[in-house]
């Protein structure tokens, strides 16, 4: 395969600056893009010299389109892992229409935008990677996240949805879902996961090159099989098919 | 590509030498020809362009008009009234740069000689086409060339030897070697591939490294290259402007509104389903005796299974093997006999059966249908080692099989068509004789019923000689028009016993010709 250039979004911090060092530690170029040119700075120092910070807000396409732009000229985008999240504790009394939406328009927003732009590379090349990074938040929204917890679904929901649109005409743009689990991040639980251990395991998703994860769910480091009705399993069986999640191999 | 593409406004801005509308095999192969002339040429298709890596086979399941469109697909629905019988489903019909042939398995076969003329031996059943094999020996060798078309000389027939195929695979080589053995004349079947050394091959889908050669690849691409031609997709024809003597100009409608193109002249290559509804459409230009859209004729698909003795399983599909040991048998016209090429999957056997569920006695319970999953499953996996082939037989033309149009919704695709007894006669002895001859190899024919190839059409505007009995005169200009030709398959007297492709690519090289002396000489006396 030719030489990989990695786009990672929320970069200046958490699990995205794991995820750039880590990739970078496995010689892939990373372009990181974040809000605070700072916080760049800190993970550029630690994921060394292949990494381009690169500032910009995922939720205004104009900087995201500036951003791509700026990436372009290095090479063309292969992989795109959607990191970026923002996740205020607000409860719905406090929300207003504006403040949801301004959280919808960095969690799914910042991902349309970001997977538009890189499209445009993959498309032509015919390969890409894209891992959304998502939650299951969705499926039972904890009290003060409404706005994250739409959004995120929402993100699985484009995931499934760019498989619609692309999985048949271009098999090799690849893209999967990864609910990286609870961690111990500014967003996240003080007794959750090292950030860098999920990053491993985020590296090595971003780099397992085949078609068949398109539209695969990934929760932590293994497969989560979509779930079939009666006439899906009966659909099984008559063809043979003995579903077995996989494994991430960090 | 996309240097090449205009905006409908500048289309309407410039006035070209031709307009070509549709850019399947043939009017990608004539449009690259003009081009190459030093003509300007504007390439009108109905679908989009497309992203150039994309690989993906058609999907009759898939409805949806603009999913559709951006796939290549043609976007309406088929409705087809067959023996009385009517169903509605999408035909294996292309809407994008290259049309159909992008989703082709790339056969491209000489026709033989009795395809087209008449002798005492072998009486034409129309008296023979208006232009003899001779005549069109050239333009098969030309086409030949420009497709780069490979493989073994069909050792029964007259053609000329061509650069070698791709390897037979161990279980094709198995095959060839059992039929020889039982006294059949197997060969490598003729594809349309270049680069066969380094690069992959997509039959039955769309070829991303250029290597299947198409009419984009081989027609639109390079016309474009020429700096001459522009493309201007997701544009759809919908009336000819015409005097009676002179097409004055095209009707067209795209996203950024109707507009009309003018050129100075007009080649129809719409397919020989929409090539006649763009006529009816156009105040019956052409249809002076009546035969616009009559003739209709598909090939009927005889499909079979053939378990080499030495089998590789999952070795995927191929499309090497062809022999014409059946062509004609004691002056009945059968066809050749080809490896289908693609693989047997189990949702495209599931939609095989709906569709025969469909105009079964049982279509009316609506529940059993969802039953043909079952058999589906047995059927990929019963079929899993062996290869399917596909008996081509040829269809005559009957005027009462016919593409139909409805002036309230002139964009509806329907036909009527009745298979006639002799053709259900013969298809009975070609079974018996395909049975007969392939005794000693294991084989099991796929249907039972007889299956029309709908992404064969042809005839539906014939050319000849005599205005009262043809729509197009020899050259393929309308007669009594004088700058209108047609180019796909619509002109075919007779469907033949091979594949369409090479046929239409060399008779759009012949009336590209004609159209090139005709304007170059026009421009002469212009000085």
């Amino acid at each position: 395969m030719s030489e990989q250039f990695a786009v990672i979004t929320g970069a200046g911090s958490g699990l995205g600056r794991a995820l750039a060092t880590a990739l970078c530690a496995r010689g892939i170029a990373v372009a990181g893009l974040g809000r605070r040119a700072d916080a760049l700075q800190d993970t550029a120092t630690l994921a060394g010299e292949k990494f381009t910070p690169i500032v910009a807000d995922v939720s205004d396409p104009q900087e995201v389109a500036a951003a791509f732009a700026h990436i372009r000229a290095i090479a063309p985008v292969s992989i795109l892992i959607n990191n970026a999240a923002v996740y205020p504790h607000r409860d719905i009394l406090d929300e207003t229409g504006e403040s949801f939406m301004q959280t919808v328009a960095t969690n799914l927003g910042g991902t349309v935008a970001c997977s538009r732009e890189a499209l445009k590379d993959m498309t032509v090349a015919g390969r890409g990677r894209i891992i959304n990074v998502s939650s299951f938040a969705d499926l039972s929204p904890l009290p003060c996240s409404a706005a994250y917890s739409v959004s995120k679904g929402a993100v699985t929901i484009f995931s499934r949805a760019l498989v619609a649109d692309l999985g048949d005409r271009l098999p090799n743009i690849v893209v999967s879902t990864w609910m990286p689990g609870m961690l111990n991040t500014s967003m996240g639980l003080a007794e959750g996961l090292d950030p860098a251990v999920a990053a491993q395991w985020g590296a090595a998703l971003a780099l397992w090159d085949d078609p068949t994860l398109n539209g695969a769910v990934f929760e932590m480091n293994r497969e989560i099989l979509p779930s079939r009705g009666l006439k899906g399993r009966i659909k099984d069986v008559v063809r043979f098919k003995r579903r077995v999640p996989r494994q991430i191999a960090p | 590509m996309s240097e090449a593409r205009v905006t409908l406004s500048e289309a309407v801005a410039r006035d070209w030498d031709v307009i070509v509308i549709g850019t399947g095999i043939g009017g990608g192969t004539v449009g690259r020809h003009l081009a190459e002339q030093g003509l300007s040429v504007l390439f009108v298709e109905r679908g989009p362009a497309g992203v150039r890596a994309e690989e993906h086979a058609l999907n009759p399941t898939l409805w949806g008009e603009e999913a559709r469109l951006v796939r290549g697909y043609w976007p309406k629905p088929l409705h087809a009234t067959v023996n009385g019988v009517s169903t509605t489903f999408h035909a294996p019909l292309g809407a994008g740069v290259g049309g159909s042939s992008v989703f082709y398995a790339a056969a491209l076969e000489r026709p033989a000689p009795h395809d087209l003329d008449s002798s005492d031996d072998i009486p034409h059943p129309t008296g023979g086409w208006p232009v003899t094999y001779a005549e069109m020996d050239p333009y098969f060798a030309k086409a030949e060339a420009l497709y780069r078309v490979c493989g073994d000389r069909d050792p029964l027939g007259p053609d000329k030897d061509l650069p070698d195929g791709p390897k037979m695979t161990p279980s094709d080589q198995a095959l060839f070697d059992e039929m020889t053995a039982i006294g059949l004349h197997p060969y490598k079947g003729h594809l349309a591939l270049r680069h066969l050394k380094d690069k992959a091959v997509y039959l039955g889908r769309k070829c991303p490294n250029g290597s299947k050669m198409d009419g984009r690849s081989a027609g639109v691409e390079p016309a474009l290259e020429t700096g001459n031609a522009a493309l201007l997709d997701r544009c759809m024809v919908t009336e000819i402007d015409h005097t009676g003597e002179d097409v004055t100009g095209v009707r067209v409608s795209s996203r950024e509104g109707t507009a009309r193109l003018t050129a100075r002249a007009y080649v129809l290559a719409a397919g020989a389903l929409h090539s006649p509804r763009v006529l009816m459409a156009s105040g019956g230009l052409g249809n002076g005796a009546d035969l616009v859209g009559r003739n209709l004729m598909f090939h009927l698909n005889e499909m079979l299974a053939l378990w080499p003795k030495r089998a590789a399983r999952a070795e995927g599909a191929s499309k090497a093997l062809a022999f014409r040991d059946l062509y004609l048998q004691n002056g009945a016209r059968f066809g050749m006999v080809q490896a289908l090429g693609v693989e047997a999957q189990y949702g495209e056997v599931v939609h095989y059966l709906n569709m025969a569920f469909d105009r079964s006695r049982l279509r009316r319970q609506k529940w059993l249908r969802q039953f043909t999953r079952i058999p589906a499953a047995l059927a990929v996996k019963l079929f899993g080692s062996a290869k399917v082939f596909v008996g081509i037989l040829e269809d005559l033309p009957y005027a009462q099989n016919r593409v139909t149009f409805d002036p309230n919704d002139p964009d509806r695709l329907a036909i009527t068509y009745d298979m006639a007894p002799e053709l259900l006669q013969r298809r009975k002895a070609f079974r018996a004789a395909l049975k007969r001859r392939l005794k000693g190899v294991r084989m099991a024919f796929v249907s039972a019923a007889p299956e029309l190839n709908f992404g064969h059409p042809c005839g539906t505007l014939r050319f000849g000689d005599d205005p009262q009995t043809s729509v197009l005169d020899r050259n393929c200009k309308l007669h009594g028009v004088e700058n209108l030709w047609v180019v796909d398959a619509s002109f075919m007297p007779t469907s033949m016993g091979v594949n369409p492709s090479l046929t239409i690519a060399a008779n759009a090289l012949r009336v590209g010709e004609k159209i090139a002396i005709r304007l170059h000489n026009r421009e002469d006396g212009d000085v």
